[in-house]
């Protein structure tokens, strides 16, 4: 590297040449763009997945039926035609926005999501913030205490909170705070009564916190938010570990780096220089990673709706695996691939935004 | 060290979070906040599977049906005979006809007149939808149905003098539905029930979200055998977890569960003085079938001997210990069975008591190893023996494994225990795979009828060949069992047909097409304070919301 060259920076040697838009307008073009293939991959795959266990009719009804019966819904759907024929009209279908209708109750994919993806929304929102409030300020306290015998238990605190199965936290959780201590609801969104105080108010949104605020009642809202605590811990602390694990790392690193040293040397004391100067830098990479969590957080809350009786989109899909409903399986498996790639897309040009460096 | 005010403000977000922990959990324990819901709350682990009689012929969604739909024909409290429900009568005009006569007056609770008419579209679109969920095969015995005038309505019956028609009217296939708001060519949402307020029962549903919860309001101008409802307020919710129901009656968020508790909660939840736990008379049977074709020295053997396959299934007859299964596994909330129709039903004698075993429902060893012997059997016998794990409830393990113990124990047999799950299962019993596998029955009405008919009659496919014995197509053909029991069907005189009923099931004991093992108790449990429990824990299997109060 020249003088010259070192001077400017590699910003000017990346740049592209001949035109081309700036760098963050082709940036989000290219993230935008991949969502196609991404999206495009995952169907193809979820639907070929789907079939080597044979058609989704014969597996989920077959055996209530006669052969003629079976034949003529077979036809009807469309499965006695040759496999191909199926994926493209398929794959038609889900660029259209048409998942089909579920084999077990009829129902349109599309009216599947809406009804329960609001539940699940809101579990991975308290989940975040149970992330949020235990990954970060116990990662940042981690990289303070580095090499201490704190700093070794938060880290296997963190190694616990991610390796442990979902399922098994959640029973923990539940076999010590709603059945030998007997504090929290064992499952489910809200009480009976709430529920139907909730569905009471004029359109609900599905979002219980928000219905039980919008109805103004407050041992309605403190019913909801006592449900929460122990899915959404379950759920927040799978996440909470590789947040603690992610700042820790990137903290330690920013705390090594010469303009923390320099203001170390101005006598800046270290935990004043963790809060001051180093946690927001090492939280960019957060960012970034959270568009990943998104995606260990829709399959963690398929575990944990189904432990908690949280009738979410993952609880309902546990249901329909059960019923061997691969219609229904495959039809909220290919939305929850759009809603991982688009918040991937989403948190990739947040993350550009914040920090220039990423677009390259 | 940290400052002191990085102390304070420390101190500030523990206790911040402390005080945030204890409103909530203050909120949380508040009780009856959230609405004016002073009624009960009826909890489940039953699965509706449609709102619509046409779509369903299951537990979960008659549970809901037979409280929101009237009949004509339904069974009172405490007993499995039928009474007029909103008929003012009903009876056989003709051999072949079938009058049933309307109260005046009768309306849903949208206000539509309920009328003939709407009992004549109720049964023929049940017909005409043949949903594969649906009743449908319940009124196979239909020719025809007139509505003369605006109370009366006419079956014309292709079987003549059927005595079961009169408990297929109070069955899953007998909800009386508003033409107005039902379609009749298929099946009707749930929500568009709901919305178009089409009940007429005991109660109306005013809530709705499938699955998870309804609301129950008492129906004002019912004028059903059920009368008013003892409380105006019912709300059933749905649980996905057998323990989640257990501890929700237990702490007191229900106030009922019924259907269904594990054994082992059960047993817990007896020792809870915050709980009562009620057993009635149940009518759910579970039993062992034979398939005559693949079981040992069965007739698509290489070894078949028709006189060795008898002696191995009455050697299993004297081995198996149910009261062991009843106690070991269930709790006591199963009994043994000793007959093909279970107690408390028309014409139930226990057929195989006297005849295999100690005499007295006991296994008896010796006699099963001479059996064996006489027949010219080695042991131990080798055959497989096949169970469903999720479709009779988790306790289905435990009892085959210990049916699979007590065989082997003898040294009489040498079992191969294997499991299926249930949408495999129900196909490949019927295809003939499993030699010996387990079955269980809830009647679709309280009739013995219902015990025999679909076990051991012959059943035609679809190119009208019969096939041998009904819905497990095991094989069996017994010429004098099969006259008994289509006698039995048609026989005006009660007693003369109990006598059939007996004869019936005595010459199917001989044969043994199947082993009865043990009848269901029905089990709910409800808090301090309920009512009405005991009366509607009876052979019907109805759980009527009706009759349950507070003190």
């Amino acid at each position: 590297m020249t003088v010259e060259e070192s001077l400017t920076g590699p910003d000017t040697i990346k740049k592209p040449r001949g035109g081309g838009g700036s760098g963050l307008g082709r940036y989000i073009l290219v993230r935008f763009l991949l969502i196609i293939p991404t999206v495009f991959i995952l169907v193809t795959l979820v639907f070929f997945l789907m079939r080597v266990v044979g058609d989704p009719i014969t597996a989920s009804v077959g055996g209530r039926l006669t052969e003629a019966q079976l034949n003529e819904r077979l036809e009807a759907a469309g499965y006695l035609r040759p496999l191909w024929v199926q994926y493209f009209e398929y794959i038609g279908q889900v660029f259209t926005g048409n998942f089909g209708r579920t084999v077990t109750d009829n129902r349109l994919i599309s009216e599947v999501i809406l009804t329960y993806g609001a539940a699940t929304l809101e579990l991975a929102f308290y989940a975040l913030i149970v992330a949020f409030i235990v990954g970060i300020p116990l990662g940042m306290l981690a990289a303070y205490l580095r090499d201490r015998w704190p700093d070794a238990v938060l880290r296997i605190f963190a190694i616990l909170c991610y390796a442990t199965p979902v399922f098994f936290a959640g029973l923990l959780l539940k076999l010590t705070f709603s059945v030998w201590l007997g504090w929290l609801p064992l499952g489910g969104r809200a009480g009976t009564r709430e529920q139907l105080a909730l569905g009471r108010i004029d359109n609900p949104t599905g979002i219980y916190l928000i219905d039980a605020i919008r109805l103004g009642n407050p041992a309605v809202i403190g019913d909801v938010l006592a449900h929460a605590v122990l899915p959404g811990l379950t759920l927040g602390l799978l996440t909470a570990g590789v947040f603690l694990r992610l700042v820790r790392t990137n903290l330690i690193g920013t705390l090594g780096m010469g303009y923390v040293d320099a203001a170390r040397s101005r006598g800046v004391r270290e935990l004043r220089l963790v809060r001051r100067h180093a946690y927001k830098p090492a939280l960019i990479p957060i960012i970034t990673v959270m568009g990943l969590q998104i995606a260990l957080l829709l399959g963690g809350a398929i575990l944990t709706e189904s432990t908690f009786e949280w009738r979410g989109l993952g609880f309902q899909l546990s249901q329909y695996l059960g019923a061997r409903d691969f219609v229904a399986v495959q039809g909220i498996v290919a939305v929850l691939a759009v809603i991982v790639a688009v918040t991937n897309f989403i948190v990739d040009v947040i993350a550009a935004l914040i920090d220039p460096r990423v677009r390259y | 060290m940290a400052s002191i005010s990085t102390r304070r403000r420390r101190l500030g977000v523990i206790g911040g979070t402390a005080a945030a922990a204890l409103l909530l959990a203050g909120c949380a324990t508040s009780d009856g906040g959230g609405s004016d819901l002073d009624g009960i709350i009826v909890g489940t682990t039953d699965v509706l599977t449609s709102l619509d009689p046409a779509g369903s012929w299951d537990n979960g969604s008659f549970a809901v049906q037979i409280n929101v739909f009237p009949m004509l024909m339904n069974t009172a409290y405490g007993s499995p005979e039928v009474e007029p429900d909103i008929a003012e009568s009903a009876e056989f005009t003709a051999p072949n006809q079938y009058t049933v006569t309307l109260k005046e007056g009768l309306t849903f609770a949208n206000g539509n007149d309920l009328t003939s008419s709407d009992v004549k579209f109720s049964f023929d679109r049940i017909i005409n939808i043949a949903d594969e969920n649906g009743p449908s095969p319940l009124l196979g015995n239909i020719e025809s149905i007139e509505a003369p005038d605006d109370v009366t309505v006419v079956f014309t019956l292709k079987v003549e003098n059927d005595q079961t028609f009169s408990q297929v009217l109070a069955s899953p296939a007998g909800s009386i539905v508003d033409e107005q708001v039902f379609s009749a060519d298929e099946l009707t949402p749930s929500e568009e029930i709901v919305d178009g307020n089409a009940f007429a029962g005991p109660y109306v549903i005013t809530d709705y979200s499938e699955n998870e919860l309804i609301q129950y309001e008492a129906f004002e101008d019912y004028q059903g055998l059920y009368g008013t409802p003892e409380t105006p307020s019912i709300t059933g919710q749905y649980f996905t977890e057998e323990t989640s129901l257990k501890l929700a009656v237990q702490e007191g968020d229900v106030d009922v569960a019924y259907r269904s508790l594990s054994p082992t909660d059960l047993a817990d939840l007896r020792e809870q003085d915050e709980v009562t736990v009620y057993d009635g008379p149940g009518s759910e049977i579970r039993y062992m079938v034979f398939n005559f074709a693949t079981q040992p020295f069965g007739t698509a053997t290489p070894e078949a001997d028709p006189a060795k396959a008898l002696a191995v299934r009455q050697a299993v007859a004297s081995v198996v210990d149910r009261e062991a299964i009843a106690n070991e596994v269930y709790n006591s909330t199963f009994v043994p069975l000793y007959s093909y129709v279970p107690d408390g039903m028309l014409g139930a004698n226990e057929s195989l008591k006297g005849i295999y075993g100690d005499g007295n429902g006991g296994p008896d060893l010796e006699k099963a190893a001479q059996v064996l012997e006489a027949a010219g059997i080695p042991t131990p016998v080798p055959f497989n023996l096949q169970y469903n794990p999720d479709h009779y409830g988790n306790s289905s393990d435990e009892e085959y494994a210990l049916i699979q113990s007590q065989l082997n124990d003898s040294g009489l047999f040498e079992v191969e225990l294997q499991s299926t799950l249930w949408d495999v299962y129900n196909v490949e019993y019927r295809e003939g795979l499993y030699p010996v596998f387990q079955l269980g029955w809830f009647p679709d009405y309280p009739d013995p009828d219902n015990y025999l008919s679909p076990f051991f009659l012959p059943t035609p496919d679809a190119d009208g060949n019969l096939i041998y014995s009904g819905f497990f197509a095991n094989g069996y053909n017994d010429p004098a069992a099969i006259e008994l029991i289509r006698q039995q069907a048609v026989t005006v005189d009660e007693a003369e047909r109990v006598a059939l009923v007996e004869q019936a099931q005595d010459q199917v004991a001989s044969q043994l097409s199947t082993l009865p093992l043990l009848q269901g108790a029905s089990v709910a449990v409800a808090g301090t304070g309920i009512t009405g429990v005991e009366e509607t824990l009876d052979t019907s299997a109805k759980f009527r919301y009706a009759s349950l109060g507070r003190e």
